[in-house]
């Protein structure tokens, strides 16, 4: 049923396509708007949730896309009219019940939910339990027979701290970087990370400024009800002093070059490795992911308890596939080819 | 049976901990500037002052710069990074290949995959937030611990005293004292150079005699302990007590010399080494400070007869050298590996590899040091010791020019040595430094049109990419083997950004096989790949491997019948032995090497 290579996972039997577009795909799933899970084809019919939508909007998608609300089963039949499909086209399809629901990596991050006489099939896109803050939270379905899951952090060195502990410690870093008379930046990607950030200093009352690259999404998280704060886009001649976000990619591009001293603060899952922090010269790392971590992640397939797991996105699937066949899964690696993929800050 | 003691518990509370000692150096590490990384350097020092001992003041300064062991005391505690890792995994319930691997591999470094492991997976009886129950070792405990570690003399009281470490220290002192213990450095970003500065500024002393007494005691530790005792005036060379080595930077740009400031030799291509002798004892050191003496018995025995000529005692740099007697050639590199690390030489292997010593700095003559005169005195010294005690020494030389400079970097290339050193007239000998008062001339020895076989996952900022490369050499037409290639090095630099992303699109369509992180390649990628040399080395399939290998050019425009042989890097391997070494004697004055006496 399931069928995966370099454009990512289709599956057949529902002419549907799960983050990227298949040739033969009819209608694309984007479970969030990142651009590595994006559908190349701009104009494709796809079904996401409308914060997604709005994302996908201001990225350049042009075409027509059917947005789903959480947790409410939709047939697929319904879907395929909607976009103008025969409901049996050219391979009959089999009818099934899409559902989405929260994932809890970014504003708008869904999984998707596909039942039907095959049985219940779920695919995680990238997602984060417990959920990060500035997001619809994470909900799960209670019977999955087979579960399509990422692994970024596929390794035990990786376990997160909680949420609230890591707010803290970013609030104190940027209050002490203030009162020194000095600048704060915070890296964090542009679309999810950076207003993850932003929400999470929103008690400090100070002026922010984000990256250009991300000032546009901000409108549509307060729009979601997730107060950023007093929040400009990146000046130049005003910067100092402010609380600054943007992606890892500033600090090669002259980004706040003029601030007398700045101090730097990764927000990333990549600071729990200390070989990184010499590299960047980093004075902080706050260990801030948007993927749940290893131990998360097996907690996740003990619950649902799927009949067969399919790992995806992980440098080291048999490290997890090992862990989850001695927990009495079975779980295997579901290969997407290496994409160019812009990089994310994980 | 390892001795166990359980003597930290009867350690008082108020006394400082090596738990607050480690939990000040991650402060360190997480400060930039190396100001205000001394900065809290001395604040750890002003605590451990209030509460604790100067012993432990000397113990604090010697585990950040030098590790477990005083340099000067001869012990090692090292336990294999496998034996590290099997016991942790046990301790935590993993599997060592399945699980603790790829957790080095993705960090790079096996104590932080333990400290983060330690972390993550402690059994539940001893999780990390019972931490604050765990016993408080003092830094006293862990020199304790450390000496035993050092005498304990099989795998199993080894790991006796490891088991203790895990139950009793935390994860971040587990991660702190393995790197103490292999004596390398805690890559916190703080290395001897300023903790010598920071004790300065503690004590408010001389950073110059600082210095000095930690060249002449060769000891962070004892030259702390001199300063906290107020008695710095004290530290006094002495004989048999090796000094840090001047070490040379590369030439940045040949142009930019001033031609009449500098001296210049050819470089030799042998193993660094410094000589303590006086009448009743000769000793060799490694570049390491590590004792050699008994590799070269010949070198001793020589050096006795020259000592006994001048009748003082003196203290030289230079260089070992394999090396023919009757015939006056420097035979190549890969002979003297052949001794490298042979601690008693056979007589055979004495026959085969025969070497000598050859000076080109002095450091010590006759009790009196020489490491503050000019270049030029310390030379005109060394040159009379050298003519009179019948010891060779280096040629050195001026040129007028970068073009004479190129003209003398062939000849020196074309007598067997690796290029030249150019050093600065009026230049002290800046011991424990690469300073640019030598610089050194080389050239990569050669390049091969290699195959790329296998790719490997980068981690950490590469994550995602494959920026690893295993390169093979051809065999397809080679009868020893039935393979087409087989891997002659690994590179994993010298490529662009753009060029990475270009190699890892066209892996894709070459990919046979995936173990792990690991791709397995069909031939279809050519790199020229440069080294430094080539190496023996009969544990690898091709019997060669490069040093330093690194990327000089993708070739998109060559394919897999463009490859080199192993027939090539044999070849080029031969031809660098080949080259027709010449006789010191028949070099007449432009010989590199001056043998005086004969």
């Amino acid at each position: 049923m399931i069928s995966s290579g370099g454009h990512g996972i289709f599956l057949q039997d529902f002419g549907l396509s799960l983050d990227n577009s298949h040739p033969k795909a009819d209608v694309v799933f984007v479970s969030h708007a990142h651009a590595d899970h994006l559908p190349r084809n701009r104009s494709c019919a796809a079904i996401c949730s409308a914060p997604t939508l709005a994302f996908m909007r201001k990225r350049g998608y042009k075409g027509e896309a059917l947005v789903l609300e959480w947790d409410t089963p939709t047939s697929l039949t319904s879907i395929r009219q909607h976009f103008g499909l025969s409901p049996s086209g050219v391979h009959s399809h089999s009818e099934a019940t899409i559902t989405l629901y929260p994932a809890g990596h970014i504003l708008g991050s869904a999984m998707i939910y596909v039942e039907s006489e095959d049985g219940a099939l779920l695919y995680t896109g990238d997602v984060k339990t417990p959920a990060s803050p500035a997001t619809e939270g994470v909900q799960w379905p209670n019977h999955v027979d087979e579960l399509i899951i990422e692994a970024t952090f596929g390794l035990p060195i990786y376990k997160w701290k909680d949420t609230h502990n890591i707010q803290q410690e970013m609030l104190t870093f940027a209050q002490e970087t203030l009162d020194a008379g000095e600048t704060p930046l915070f890296l964090g990607y542009n679309l999810g990370k950076a207003q993850e950030i932003l929400h999470l200093l929103q008690p400090l009352k100070h002026r922010k400024m984000i990256h250009g690259g991300g000032y546009p999404y901000c409108e549509i998280y307060e729009n979601a009800g997730f107060t950023l704060g007093e929040v400009e886009p990146y000046d130049r001649a005003t910067c100092e002093g402010a609380i600054l976000v943007g992606p890892a990619s500033v600090l090669s591009s002259g980004f706040a070059s003029n601030v007398q001293r700045l101090r730097i603060a990764q927000c990333s899952g990549w600071a729990a490795l200390g070989s990184r922090r010499a590299q960047n010269q980093l004075d902080r790392g706050f260990v801030l992911s948007d993927h749940l971590d290893f131990f998360a992640l097996l907690e996740v397939c003990d619950m649902l308890k799927p009949r067969k797991i399919h790992i995806t996105h992980s440098p080291t699937p048999d490290v997890v596939a090992h862990f989850l066949e001695e927990r009495g899964h079975q779980a295997q690696f579901l290969e997407l080819s290496m994409q160019e993929e812009e990089a994310l800050d994980g | 049976m390892a001795e166990v003691t359980t003597q930290s518990q009867a350690t008082s509370s108020t006394s400082y901990s090596f738990r607050e000692y480690c939990e000040g150096l991650n402060h360190v590490e997480w400060t930039r500037g190396t100001k205000a990384k001394q900065g809290h350097f001395v604040e750890i020092l002003r605590d451990i002052q209030r509460r604790g001992t100067l012993d432990e003041l000397v113990l604090a300064c010697r585990f950040v710069s030098e590790g477990a062991f005083d340099p000067q005391s001869g012990l090692t505690g090292r336990l294999g990074a496998r034996s590290q890792g099997l016991w942790v995994s046990e301790y935590c319930g993993i599997d060592y290949e399945k699980v603790f691997k790829p957790c080095r591999t993705a960090t790079g470094s096996g104590s932080e995959a333990i400290e983060l492991l330690l972390e993550n997976m402690s059994p539940p009886s001893s999780k990390s937030d019972s931490t604050n129950k765990r016993p408080r070792w003092t830094l006293l405990d862990m020199e304790d611990a450390f000496g035993r570690m050092a005498r304990a003399r099989t795998s199993s009281q080894k790991k006796e005293l490891f088991d203790q470490w895990l139950h009793e220290l935390s994860p971040l002192e587990i991660k702190m004292a393995l790197r103490m213990l292999g004596g390398g450095s805690l890559r916190i970003g703080f290395e001897t150079r300023s903790v010598l500065q920071a004790i300065a500024a503690y004590q408010e002393s001389s950073l110059d005699q600082i210095r000095y007494a930690h060249m002449v005691t060769g000891s962070v530790g004892e030259t702390a302990r001199l300063l906290f005792e107020d008695r710095l005036q004290d530290a006094s060379f002495s004989l048999f007590r090796p000094i840090a080595f001047m070490l040379a930077s590369p030439v940045d740009t040949v142009e930019a010399i001033d031609w009449s400031a500098v001296r210049l030799e050819e470089k030799l291509d042998g193993i660094r080494c410094q000589i303590h002798a006086n009448a009743d004892r000769i000793e060799l050191y490694s570049r390491d400070l590590n004792p050699l003496t008994h590799s070269f018995p010949e070198i001793v025995s020589t050096l006795a007869k020259s000592q006994n000529l001048v009748g003082y005692s003196f203290v030289l740099d230079g260089e070992v050298l394999a090396f023919d007697t009757p015939s006056k050639k420097i035979l190549p590199f890969l002979e003297l590996q052949k001794r490298l690390g042979v601690k008693k030489p056979t007589k055979k292997l004495l026959q085969d590899v025969p070497v000598v010593f050859v000076a080109y700095d002095l450091l010590v003559i006759d009790e009196k040091e020489c490491f503050d005169l000019p270049l030029e005195q310390r030379r005109a010294q060394l040159v009379e010791l050298c003519s009179h005690a019948g010891i060779a020494y280096s040629r050195d030389f001026a040129v007028g020019s970068s073009q004479m400079c190129t003209q003398a970097f062939e000849q020196a290339l074309r007598h067997g040595n690796e290029g030249l050193m150019i050093k600065q007239l009026g230049s002290p000998y800046a011991f424990g430094q690469r300073s640019q008062h030598w610089q050194k001339l080389k050239e990569p020895e050669g390049s091969l049109d290699t195959i790329v076989m296998y790719a490997h996952a980068g981690s950490g900022k590469r994550g995602g990419l494959y920026s690893d490369f295993t390169l093979g050499v051809s065999v397809i037409d080679d009868d020893r083997f039935s393979e087409s290639y087989i891997p002659i090095g690994k590179a994993y630099g010298g490529y662009t950004n753009a060029e990475l992303a270009r190699m890892n699109k066209e892996i894709k369509k070459l990919i046979v096989e995936k173990f792990g992180p690991t791709l397995s390649l069909r031939p279809g990628i050519v790199v020229e790949l440069e080294f430094d040399s080539i190496q023996v080395n009969s544990r690898t399939k091709a019997g060669y491997t490069l040093r330093f290998p690194r990327f000089r050019a993708i070739r998109w425009d060559l394919g897999p019948d463009d490859v080199d042989s192993l027939r090539d890097v044999e070849r080029l391997a031969q031809a660098k032995s080949a080259i027709k070494r010449p006789s010191m004697d028949t070099l007449g004055e432009s010989a590199p090497i001056i043998m005086p006496g004969e």
